[in-house]
């Protein structure tokens, strides 16, 4: 595969050439640490990081998006974006998710105008992680610190410089378009590259996702869910922070005189997720709901994708108010 | 219109409200006669007996309804809907005049089982308003192209009280065609219902419909579908010949939302209608 | 330390094995550094899981309310539990909060007061050890001691590393509670509001400015709300639908309107818990809005919430002569 050697102090250039045609996103340090950022040259980068609190699939399914307007003619829908992105520094867990989030939004019955448009016009560069932090485990989800899912170009970073490694086609033109400031890797530098993702890699303890989907099959009953659920605060923190959750709701809004149809993130943590209009709700204890939320990941998903939705970045673990551990829930999980 | 735009799946299509038919006493069940406005959209909508579409008011949102009208009928589609207090797209529904302009995509999900319904004896069960894809589905069967393609069609059918049956007009052309042996019943008569009366349970045990090459379609509240699929079973109906029609808040109708699940499966792409054994392999018998 | 643990622990085994409680809210180890969590203890086998010690920071009154309701798929009758509650003081003021709002009854539950030197904020400790911290020790002269995942030990003062609101509280030892555990509470903070003067001396239009910089980051999942003892309305006036008082989306005048509703329904409520600010994903300062509000209260009706359950919180009062000076004419 096409590899390449960007020096850092290089990286204002980097950024000041692909901003030419694309929006460039880079880890930044914000008032609340380091985030997925938009870069401009002048911007010190900060290569330091955990990773990211906000998982990069707001920048395919955002948070909320107005996908429509009512007019006398009927609905005027907005145009999927097509605005050309450049997201750097996405974390390898991150970008093997949205390979899971494609199967859900783009099927072959009906693909998402605005999740495919985004997709197909943003280059994705991971950058591996050296330190995964104490709540990571992506080893045990097919996922590794150094991993190339999802990703266009996989870098690393080996101090004063970045590798970069091309995966797909629009990573090869990518880098091919940049060559003028990037040279050619050093031997030293591969080796240096080969150690550190060994490392990073055996810094994770595992998680038992063996007959994950079975376990939980027959485990649907077990008074398991409503004892782990009694400390769920019932707040959406793991799902909006969940690089996979996709759930959406579609809503009618009125702004002024504009009628307009809003495509909103969604969480199965709340009550309102199934609640019909005669006030029925299918899932009325936080149990049922927690359950759900579970079986989505690490059943349904593998039923209807032969994945688990779940990438192992920890940001549920790390966010929860309640300390409630997905990797505990797993274990605990009747056989 | 673009590409792009008309591959939008969540555009609904325009359509105009033609008649409103006020169906119950309580005025609170209403059928909506919709007809495209383009005639490209009527072309390209072509459902089939059980499914449903998305109902859209704008600046109030999209409610899931199942198609009331038979894929046989004219140039519109049939839609019944119940206005719910908390409900707020059915209020908005319940709102319109004819002549009004609302948003309509679909039709979603599966159907009944029609090719395997042929040359069977159908038997229907319903209480309520769930009626309206059943309604459908007698109106295909009855046309009289189809008519032979089916055995025996017995229908049982129930409502809260007279003033609640819905479709009256096309009920009294039923009671008195050879085609279909219809037993309409009510759970409270009036002074003036000479009909049957009693819980659809009960009648369904006083009509005892032979499971002999038979499929059962079953759809209703879910107390009713609990107190039926007993007998049901009883009778010989093994839980594959028994379809029922589930319902879930839905907001996509395409598989994507992830609101509608029951299980893995969506009952909005997988469903609406499923088996009774597939009921009991995704959630336990419970409906 | 270890002392208030073990009596704690035997308080809490006390009362579930004499069947004057049916349960025990407390806290056990968590699965993170620096994190203990909720612990349901309903046996008093259960007891010996329970802990006490500088990272017991939830307030656990916010499970109180839902306890006290009758499941909805639950049929016939249905007794409510009693439940002892291991308390910091600013929890139990919650608690006290709730009962004057009839949220739950006063005979099911039992108060467990602690004696409280603060909560270390794993943020701030992060942040001291600049690394991945794993370990948290308290080392003589009011040091804290902080071991990192590559081995590294960090010294930081313990009083760096306390969450605000613990700095500011004013009411930091147990007091009225049932079963009071004897130990050391940090002194009482000399101003609880020390960090609003700076926000009160700005103008109108920097405070404004100040509040939605701060709000602009919130993504709605609603965990300030859910960890809030207050937030117990059985549907939020956010998520009603009719009327609609607002998109569900993350555009900002819906996310203010989100916040100013929240913020002004703990008028006179708030106990400054920071159960909002540590559950807060985006780190935002709510505390020092809602205690501005409460500010605001003490200063207008002489109220400060949760400090007895026989003083009238002033919005269930009227009088005469209640201070209007707060009602402005455009």
């Amino acid at each position: 595969m096409p590899q390449a050697s960007l020096r850092k102090e290089h990286f204002g250039k980097f950024v000041a050439a692909v901003s030419k045609g694309r929006k460039f996103f880079g880890p930044l340090e914000c008032s609340d640490g380091v985030q997925l950022a938009e870069l401009s040259p002048q911007d010190v980068p900060a290569f330091e990081y955990g990773n990211f609190t906000l998982p990069p699939k707001r920048f395919f399914l955002p948070r909320s998006e107005v996908i429509a307007v009512h007019g006398p003619g009927g609905m005027a829908a907005t145009p999927p974006s097509q605005e050309r992105v450049v997201l750097f520094g996405v974390r390898p867990c991150d970008a093997m998710s949205l390979t899971y989030m494609d199967k859900v939004f783009i099927d072959e019955t009906y693909v998402d105008p605005y999740y495919r448009s985004r997709r197909e016009n943003t280059l994705i560069i991971t950058l591996a992680c050296r330190q995964p932090a104490v709540t990571c485990f992506c080893a045990s989800v097919k996922g590794c610190p150094a991993g190339t899912a999802g990703a266009d170009i996989a870098a690393s970073d080996l101090g004063d410089a970045l590798l970069l490694e091309s995966i797909t086609d629009a990573g090869h033109a990518f880098l091919a378009e940049h060559a003028g400031l990037m040279g050619k890797p050093s031997t030293a530098q591969l080796k240096a590259r080969d150690s550190q993702h060994a490392d990073a890699g055996k810094k994770m303890s595992p998680v038992d996702v063996e007959k994950l989907p079975a376990r939980l099959q027959a485990a649907f009953e077990s008074k398991t869910w409503d004892d782990i659920s009694q400390r769920c605060l019932g707040c959406g923190v793991c799902t909006f922070l969940c690089p996979t959750c996709h759930c959406f709701g579609l809503h009618d809004e009125q702004v002024g005189p504009v009628q307009r149809r809003v495509r909103a993130q969604d969480a199965c943590a709340f009550p309102t997720f199934t609640l019909e209009a005669s006030g029925h709700n299918p899932r009325t204890r936080q149990g049922a709901r927690m359950r759900q939320r579970v079986m989505h990941k690490f059943c349904y998903a593998a039923e209807n994708f032969g994945e688990l939705f779940c990438v192992g970045c920890g940001r549920c673990i790390r966010s929860c108010p309640a300390n409630l551990d997905i990797r505990q829930t797993l274990a605990e999980v009747p056989e | 219109m673009s590409t792009c735009v008309s591959a939008n799946p969540y555009m609904a299509k325009p359509v105009t409200v033609q008649k409103i038919t006020v169906e119950n006493e309580a005025r609170d069940l209403k059928t909506f006669r919709l007809a495209f406005v383009n005639p490209a959209d009527r072309q390209a909508f072509a459902h089939q007996c059980g499914q449903f579409a998305m109902l859209s008011v704008p600046g109030a949102g999209e409610c899931p309804v199942g198609i009331a009208s038979s894929p046989l009928d004219g140039d519109y589609v049939e839609f019944t809907v119940k206005r719910y207090a908390t409900g707020v797209v059915s209020s908005a529904l319940h709102c319109l005049e004819e002549g009004e302009r609302i948003g309509l995509r679909g039709p979603y999900g599966n159907s009944f089982p029609m090719t395997a319904m042929e040359g069977k004896n159908v038997v229907i069960v319903s209480g309520g308003f769930a009626f309206s894809t059943l309604r459908a589905t007698i109106r295909y069967m009855l046309a009289p192209r189809n008519r032979p393609r089916f055995k025996t069609v017995t229908a049982i059918y129930g409502a809260r009280s007279p003033g609640e049956l819905l479709y009256k007009d096309e009920l009294a052309a039923w009671n008195a065609s050879s085609d279909i042996a219809m037993h309409v019943t009510v759970d409270k008569a009036d002074a003036n219902w000479k009909g049957r009366q009693g819980f659809v349970p009960t009648v369904l045990g006083e009509v005892r419909p032979s499971a002999a090459n038979a499929i059962v379609l079953v759809c209703g509240p879910p107390l009713m579908l609990k107190f039926t699929i007993k007998p049901l079973l009883d009778m010989g109906f093994a839980p594959d010949m028994i379809f029922t029609s589930l319902e879930r808040r839905m907001s996509c109708g395409i598989g994507k939302c992830g609101r509608c699940n029951i299980g893995s499966k969506y009952v909005c792409r997988d469903g609406p209608v499923f088996s009774y054994k597939q009921v009991l392999e995704l959630s336990r018998g419970q409906f | 330390m270890h002392e208030v643990e073990i009596k704690m622990r035997e308080a809490a085994r006390t009362l579930l094995e004499s069947g004057k409680v049916d349960l025990v809210l407390g806290f056990e180890q968590g699965s993170l550094p620096l994190r203990m969590r909720p612990c349901f203890a309903r046996n008093a086998g259960a007891t010996v899981g329970l802990v006490w010690n500088d990272f017991c920071a939830n307030n656990l009154a916010a499970y109180l309310p839902g306890l006290f309701q009758k499941p909805a798929d639950v049929r016939g009758s249905w007794t409510a539990p009693t439940v002892a509650v291991v308390a910091k003081r600013c929890d139990a003021r919650s608690v006290i909060e709730l009962i004057k709002e009839n949220q739950i009854p006063r005979q099911n539950v039992v108060l467990i007061g602690m004696p409280c030197q603060g909560m270390v904020d794993p943020r701030k400790a992060q942040e001291a050890a600049g690394a991945n911290v794993t370990a948290c020790k308290m080392a003589p002269d009011k040091q804290v001691e902080l071991t990192t995942a590559e081995g590294g030990v960090a010294m930081s003062p313990r009083e760096a590393i306390l969450a605000d609101a613990c700095l500011e509280c004013a009411t930091p030892a147990p007091q009225g509670a049932d079963v009071e555990i004897p130990g050391p509470s940090r002194p009482s903070a000399a101003n609880p509001y020390g960090r609003l003067s700076e926000f009160e001396s700005l103008t109108a239009r920097e405070r404004w400015d100040a509040f939605v910089g701060e709000i602009s980051k919130c993504i709605r999942c609603y965990a300030c709300r859910q960890a809030c003892p207050n937030c117990y309305c059985k549907t939020c006036f956010i998520e009603q639908s009719k009327p609609t008082w607002a998109g569900v989306g993350d555009e900002l005048s819906d996310v203010l309107l989100f916040h100013i509703g929240r913020i002004f329904h703990q008028a006179g409520r708030c106990v400054g818990c920071d159960a909002c600010v540590r559950a807060c994903p985006k780190n935002i300062d709510l505390r020092l809005f809602t205690r501005k509000i409460v500010k605001d209260v003490q200063e207008l009706f002489g109220y400060v919430p949760g400090m007895s359950l026989d003083e009238q919180p002033p919005l269930c009062t009227f009088k005469e002569d209640d201070n209007e000076s707060f009602i402005t004419h455009p």
